[in-house]
Parts: structure tokens; C-alpha cells; sequence
């Protein structure tokens, strides 16, 4: 029997003869892309590249099933592709040990894919392959898992909602004033602990200590005294590092003086259990007995530790990690760079040391403390990865990425794998339209040849911008987060756009500020060139005149006058008037707030009309699953995924 | 990202068309000589009929990625611009005041993520709530001990520690 020949039956021969010919691009080969590397290969897809620049870790093991203890610290790219090509040696596979944002990997890269599939684990890869797959114009098949849940969507441009249309909920972070003076909870001890001391302590000093509570002060004699006593303090305490009295001087420091010293702002702890300084003589007097079964608590991490402990603990990572700092500082001699020590989860010398110093911070401000293992997880932004989502994730990009492959776009759906929802397992909603405001997809897209060599921004903006497309005097070229050019300011346009860091694959986004009919934002993805005319920029494929009354610019005007916004900003709670007041009435405001009448999206294909031929049978055994008989495709039975 | 950038240049231009009096706020230049719409230098006029009348205070406004779903931060200069490190090559000092860390970092309500920040408030609403601020400290969130215990015990030497530092910084 042939390979194939289940696919043969299944997909129909146009769509299988379509796998085989395809070109996929993997991003990412963790959890979701050993599954979908897997899937892929087992389908038959015909060439597929593996993107990733990442190493293998023990701790990937349980579930990245492609990968064996003597591959820890190999290439996951690599050992990925040699463990799949097994699977299906007909397959042409690729491995790119590499950042998918590095340059190589520029449009014209993309553009030479069918479709792209996204098996990250972070946002900002996640935006840029979207971005990419936006400005090359292909489909993108982008998933995630977080413990049982799970999520499949399919990104085409112009048709699909693209991954920046939905806003995403950004990482928690703390206020300087919470971690810093008035913590609540251990995780604001874990985070001081771990993003503070730890990197004052074994971090990069120098510069820093800008961020640190020592900086200088010119304003009167006796503050700069004690600002200097201060700095000397803390210096002082760096160079002990690996005496005896280290331990005891960094004790005394942050668990007596700065508390005594918060401690005096008495107004502050009102309402606040005042903190409690430490007295690391009596604890250590205490903790004789402890320190003989220092061991014995280190193998004890399940267990919330006590006062003595977490000091023992305090105490004895500090000289280990003080003893590294040692080693590291020998062997790098006559190197410049200082050696630092960052925080892991898995480097057991600066886990023990966050453990002791939140929970000792904690112990001060009466907050409960934590075992190790709970910090580590704290700590390490732990989230439980379960192979079997994933699995079932890979899975269901694979049923999507046939209807990608038949430009059946209008039956693409987002799935969600929720098992503790009262709903069904998996549930499936019609693919969301673009957003009208999207910042990321509404705009219009086209590719800018420069001649790098002699380009200026006074050639772009005027000869380009402004005659040959239309523009008027309001508008904006930014370049990522740098301003080149607006009304005011115009230094920069004499300057060559080389200068200005403007090279092959740079993105430009020119921003229509006029007030009655401004145009959609215009992203340019330069292209370097040698033009041997007059005009040393030069546009390609620019989108087709909206409609016959403009001729003057290819350009799209907005819907709406009202510029973009986060949409969901609301104004209904003005923050309440209490140390610090916004301004109740302020007509700027207005004109920031979405007006929340989103344009109706331009008709896409009535997804209904083409499938009329469809016959449903209904499947006896269960009610959710329907095999569909398709006959439109030769003989092909589709079992959806609804 | 693309949110961020599309709102500062929204921020960029509304305050282009319209400003408080005596205030001002524009994109840092980087060494390219290229504005960086994620760094602001602002001023802040002292209010009239105040103890900071006649004063001009700089602030550097710096915007995370995640603007305007997380707030900015606020503070002194905490690396001199291109202009002042050629000049003098030291940091501007942190300001004397009760809710102003050492390190320069303003604490208000309305720039932590936990309490006031929302993603409507404008940079013109932000500069405008720390004038306030300037002679309204909170005295609820002490963030320097120095300007804080002065505040608190002896008023007569703070307000005369606050008309030098007025003196030493005067609108132009």
C-alpha cells in the first residue's frame, strides 16, 4: 500500500497532490512543534524548514518527545529534524539553528513559503512572524498552549483577524513603590529578592546603581554625606564579598539599616504593620544547632523553612555564590567584563539564595513565607506544560492547514481546547474578521526600493511621499520607534537614510496626520537597490486605487477621522481625585477614545454559498462529530474538526 | 509594537497642537541624531501662588512596550541626554520631594499599573497631575526619608530647602 494513500482518500488527490508540493515554515520546536513536526512529516508535506534558537534542557524531556538525554544542549532545530526525517525520509526537511527576527529571515524569505505554522512560546516572536507573514502576504497557522488549554487560529491577511487584532494581556509587573518599601505579598519579597538584591549584589554594578537608592545629591552638604556614607556602605559590602563578615554586612544592611530607616516614616505604616528589622547576632546565637543540619534543611524544599533556617540558608548560598564569583573573576583575568551572576531556576545556588532573602523579607513585614519549591515556581514563571495539549493543538493546526492549502479560507476556524470549561472539550467559532483599527493589519502594505548609497529622507519624503503619491504636509515617517520625520522636525532631511539606520528589510511606517481624509498608515519594506535614474526611491506593487475618485494616491483613506487607539480604553472612571489629580474635563482625551462604532469589514466571499452541494450525515455514535461528505472534492471525505 | 508607536505619535501630535503654558515635551534624540518616540523630555512650570512658582523642573517620561496598557515611568534624567553628557557628563540631581525616590522616580497614583493608570490618561494629563503634585505631596507614600521627615516635622526649613531648589531651577 501506498504511503499516501490514506491522505489519497481522505484529502482528495488535489489537496494531497497540494501537501506534497508544499513549502512549510515551522517557527519554534518545543512543545507544540515536536507534535506538529511530527504531524507534518507523518502527512507529507513536502518541504518543511525548522526554525529555532534554542537548546535542549532536561527539563524539555517529559514532553518534547523528539529529543533524548544525550541530546541536552544540542540544537533543537537540528536534533528535531534528524529524529523526524526517520519518521518519512520522502520528506525534505531543514534546520535553521537561528533567531526567526535575525535579518536572513527577511520578507522576501517568507514570500517563499505556502504557509507558515507558529509554534512559539512568546509574544514577541509571536508579533514578528505575524508581521512578516502580513507584509509577505502568507498564511499563517498560529497556536499556544498554557497547561489544559489551548488555542488554534488562522491568520490571512485581508481576510482573518491577524494575532495583534485581539489585545493581549501583558506579564504582571510590580510598582517600584510595592517592591521596594510597602510589600504585601511573598511575591513582591520574591521579586525584590530576585530582581533586586540578587543584582546588586552579584549583578553589573556600575550602571545600575542609577536605578539604586544611592545616587548623588548635590543639594546640601550634609544629604551628600550621607548618600556617601551610603555608597560606601554598599561598596563596602561588595568588596567584602567572599570574607567571613559578607553574609553578616549584607544582613545587617538590608534586614536592619534600610528597615529602620523605612521604618521612620511613621505616617507610612498608618495603615501598614510597620516592618520589623532583623538582628542577625541573635538568630545566629539561635541557629547553632541549624547550621549542623544545614544539609539536611537544603534537601528540604518541599518544606516551608523558619527564621533560623531561611539565615542558614541566606548565609551558606551566599558563600557559595561569592565563591563563584571568585572563580569566575580569576579565570576571567584581564578580561574587562565583570562576571554576573543572574538569577535560574535551575542554578540551585541563586534559587536557595531568592528563597532565604524573600522569605526573610517577608518575615519582617509579616507577610507568609514559602518553600522552595513554591518560589521556584514563583520565581521561575513556571507554567505546567502538558504534553497531551499540545498533542491535540499540533493536531488540529494540521486539520487547518488543509483548508489553508485549498484557499478555503472562509471555512478556517479558531479552536479552543478548554477541558475545564462547562462547554465542550473543544470549541470551535468562525474565523474573527480583521479589525478596522487594527494597528498591525489595517494598514496598507507595499515595498520601497532604495538606491542605499545616495537615498535621503528629503528624496522619500518629498519627491516620493509627497509628488509622486500624494501626500499632503501632515505626515509622520517612523522608523520602529524612531521619528524621522513630521512638521517639526525636519533636521534629519538632508541626511542620507543610511545614516539614519535605514537599511535593506528596515520597515517604514508613514502616518497621514491630516485632519479630513487621512490616508491608512503606509508600512514600507525596503529593499536595497541601485537605481540608476534620477529618483533614487522607488515604489513596488503598491495596492490598486481604492476607488476611481483617487487617482492621486494608491493609498486607502480611514474610515473614521478618530486615530487608533487601544480600544479599550474607556473614560467612565476618571481616576479618582485623591493625591493626584486628572483633570476632569479635557477635550484632548476625547479624540483619544475609540468611538467604538467599528467600520463594517469589506464583505469577504459569503462563507456559506460555495458548500450548497454539501450533504451533512449525521454520526450516529456521537452528536459532536460530523463527517462531512464533500463532494465538490473528488471522492474526499472531511472529517471536520468542529 | 505597532500600539505603542501609533499612540505616541497620537501623544506626539496633540500635544504639537495643544499644550499647558510653560510646559513642554518632546522625543529624546538618540546618538543617530533620531528622536525616540519611547523617551520624553519634559518640563514642568512650578504652579503660581505656589512655593514652586518661577521653577521649571525636568522629567524624563519613558514608555514601555506595552504603553498605554501599562503606564510610563516617570523620573529625573536618569542618564543625561546627548547634549548634557557632552557638557558636564553628571546625571541631573533626583528632586528634593516627599513622594520622589532617590533614584528620580516619581510615585502618583495615577502611573502605577495598581492603582491610578489608564490607558486613556495623556502625557498633557501625566505632566499636569505632577505639577500637582509638586506642592500637593502625598503623604501617605513616602518615597525619599530626606524630603519626607523634613515635610513632616519641621515645614519652615522644607519650604525654605524647596525656594533654593526653585532658585536653582528657574523657568527660562
Amino acid at each position: 500500500m501506498k504511503r499516501d494513500q490514506s491522505n489519497h482518500q481522505s484529502l482528495g488527490s488535489p489537496t494531497n497532490r497540494k501537501v506534497k508540493e508544499a513549502r512549510i515554515l515551522m517557527v519554534g520546536a518545543g512543545g507544540i512543534g515536536c507534535e506538529l513536526l511530527k504531524n507534518l512529516v507523518l502527512t507529507g508535506f513536502g518541504e518543511i524548514h525548522v526554525v529555532d534558537l534554542d537548546t535542549i534542557d532536561l527539563s524539555n524531556l517529559n514532553r518534547q518527545f523528539l529529543f533524548r538525554h544525550e541530546h541536552i544542549k544540542k540544537s533543537k532545530a537540528l536534533v528535531a529534524k534528524e529524529a523526524a526525517h526517520a519518521f518519512n525520509p520522502s520528506v525534505k526537511l531543514v534546520a535553521h539553528h537561528a533567531n526567526i527576527k535575525d535579518p536572513e529571515f527577511n520578507v522576501s524569505w517568507f514570500k517563499g513559503f505556502t504557509m507558515v505554522f507558529n509554534a512559539l512560546d512568546n509574544l514577541e516572536a509571536r508579533r514578528h512572524v505575524n508581521k512578516m507573514c502580513l507584509a509577505a502576504d502568507v498564511p499563517l497557522i498560529e497556536s499556544g498552549t498554557t497547561g489544559f488549554n489551548g488555542q488554534v487560529q488562522v491568520i490571512k491577511k485581508g481576510v482573518t483577524a491577524c494575532y495583534d487584532c485581539a489585545p493581549k494581556e501583558t506579564p504582571k509587573s510590580f510598582p517600584v513603590c510595592t517592591i521596594r518599601s510597602t510589600p504585601s505579598q511573598p511575591i513582591h519579597c520574591i521579586v525584590w529578592g530576585k530582581s533586586y538584591l540578587l543584582s546588586e549584589i552579584l549583578g553589573a554594578s556600575e550602571d545600575e546603581s542609577a536605578e539604586m537608592d544611592h545616587s548623588e545629591d548635590s543639594e546640601n552638604a550634609k544629604e551628600i554625606e550621607k548618600l556617601r556614607q551610603e555608597s560606601q556602605a554598599l561598596k563596602k559590602i561588595r568588596e567584602a564579598m567572599g570574607t567571613p563578615s559578607f553574609p553578616q554586612l549584607l544582613f545587617d544592611k538590608v534586614y536592619k539599616d534600610d528597615i529602620t530607616r523605612l521604618r521612620s516614616m511613621e505616617e507610612m505604616w498608618k495603615t501598614r504593620r510597620p516592618p520589623e528589622p532583623l538582628n542577625y547576632d541573635g538568630i545566629i546565637e539561635k541557629a547553632v544547632d541549624v547550621e549542623t543540619s544545614k544539609d539536611k534543611i537544603l534537601k528540604d524544599g518541599q518544606r516551608v523553612w523558619n527564621l533560623e533556617e531561611n539565615v542558614i540558608v541566606f548565609k551558606d548560598s551566599l558563600e557559595r555564590l561569592s565563591k563563584r564569583m571568585a572563580e569566575m573573576q580569576s579565570s576571567a583575568n584581564g578580561h574587562s567584563a565583570e562576571p554576573v551572576i543572574t538569577f535560574d531556576k535551575d542554578d540551585d545556588d541563586t534559587l536557595d539564595f531568592v528563597t532565604a532573602s524573600a522569605n526573610l523579607r517577608s518575615i519582617v513585614f509579616g507577610i507568609e513565607t514559602k518553600s522552595r519549591f513554591d518560589i521556584k515556581q514563583m520565581a521561575g514563571n513556571i507554567i505546567p506544560a502538558i504534553a497531551t495539549t499540545n498533542a491535540i493543538v499540533a493536531g488540529l493546526c494540521v486539520l487547518q492547514s488543509f483548508k489553508v492549502l485549498r484557499g478555503d479560507f472562509s471555512s478556517t476556524k479558531e479552536i479552543f481546547l478548554s477541558p475545564f470549561a462547562p462547554q465542550r472539550l473543544l470549541s470551535s467559532d468562525k474565523y474573527r474578521p480583521p479589525r478596522a483599527d487594527c494597528p498591525v493589519c489595517s494598514v496598507a502594505q507595499a515595498q520601497l526600493l532604495i538606491d542605499i548609497s545616495r537615498a535621503t529622507l528629503n528624496d522619500l519624503v518629498e519627491n516620493f511621499l509627497r509628488l509622486e503619491l500624494g501626500y499632503g504636509e501632515e505626515i509622520v515617517v517612523n522608523h520602529g520607534d524612531a521619528l524621522l520625520y513630521d512638521v517639526e522636525e525636519t533636521d534629519n532631511l538632508t541626511k542620507k537614510l543610511s545614516d539614519l539606520g535605514i537599511k535593506g528589510d528596515s520597515f517604514l511606517t508613514i502616518i497621514d496626520e491630516d485632519d479630513v481624509n487621512p490616508r491608512v498608515n503606509l508600512v514600507l519594506n525596503v529593499q536595497e537597490s541601485t537605481i540608476p535614474d534620477d529618483s533614487p526611491v522607488k515604489g513596488l506593487d503598491f495596492p490598486p486605487p481604492h476607488n476611481a475618485d483617487e487617482p492621486a494616491s494608491p493609498i486607502p483613506r480611514r474610515k473614521k477621522a478618530i486615530p487608533q487607539t487601544n480600544g479599550h480604553s474607556t473614560l467612565e472612571n476618571q481616576p479618582s481625585a485623591q493625591s493626584t489629580k486628572v483633570p476632569a474635563t479635557n477635550g484632548n482625551t476625547s479624540t483619544l477614545i475609540s468611538s467604538g462604532s467599528k467600520r463594517s469589514v469589506a464583505e469577504i466571499e459569503d462563507p456559506e454559498a460555495p458548500n450548497k452541494k454539501q450533504k451533512i450525515q449525521s454520526n450516529g455514535a456521537s452528536k459532536d462529530e460530523t463527517i462531512v461528505l464533500d463532494d465538490t472534492v473528488e471522492h474526499a471525505i472531511i472529517i471536520d474538526d468542529d | 509594537m505597532a500600539l505603542c508607536q501609533n499612540r505616541l505619535q497620537e501623544e506626539r501630535k496633540q500635544w504639537r497642537r495643544d499644550h499647558p503654558f510653560g510646559f513642554y515635551a518632546k522625543p529624546q534624540r538618540n546618538a543617530q541624531g533620531v528622536l525616540d518616540l519611547k523617551v520624553w523630555e519634559c518640563g514642568i512650570p512650578g504652579k503660581d501662588k505656589t512655593l514652586w512658582e518661577g521653577g521649571l523642573f525636568k522629567l524624563n517620561v519613558i514608555f514601555p512596550d506595552e504603553y498605554p496598557t501599562k503606564p510610563p515611568k516617570c523620573t529625573r534624567l536618569l542618564r543625561p541626554s546627548r547634549c548634557e553628557a557632552d557638557s558636564t557628563g553628571k546625571f541631573v540631581p533626583p528632586l528634593f520631594h516627599p513622594n520622589v525616590y532617590p533614584s528620580g522616580t516619581v510615585c502618583l497614583s495615577i502611573l502605577n499599573e495598581e492603582e491610578g493608570w489608564k490607558p486613556a490618561i495623556t502625557i498633557k494629563q501625566i505632566l499636569l497631575g505632577v505639577q500637582d503634585l509638586l506642592d500637593d505631596p502625598n503623604p501617605d507614600s513616602p518615597a525619599q526619608a530626606d524630603a519626607y521627615n523634613l515635610f513632616k516635622k519641621d515645614r519652615a526649613a522644607y519650604e525654605n530647602k524647596i525656594k533654593r531648589i526653585v532658585r536653582d531651577n528657574p523657568a527660562p
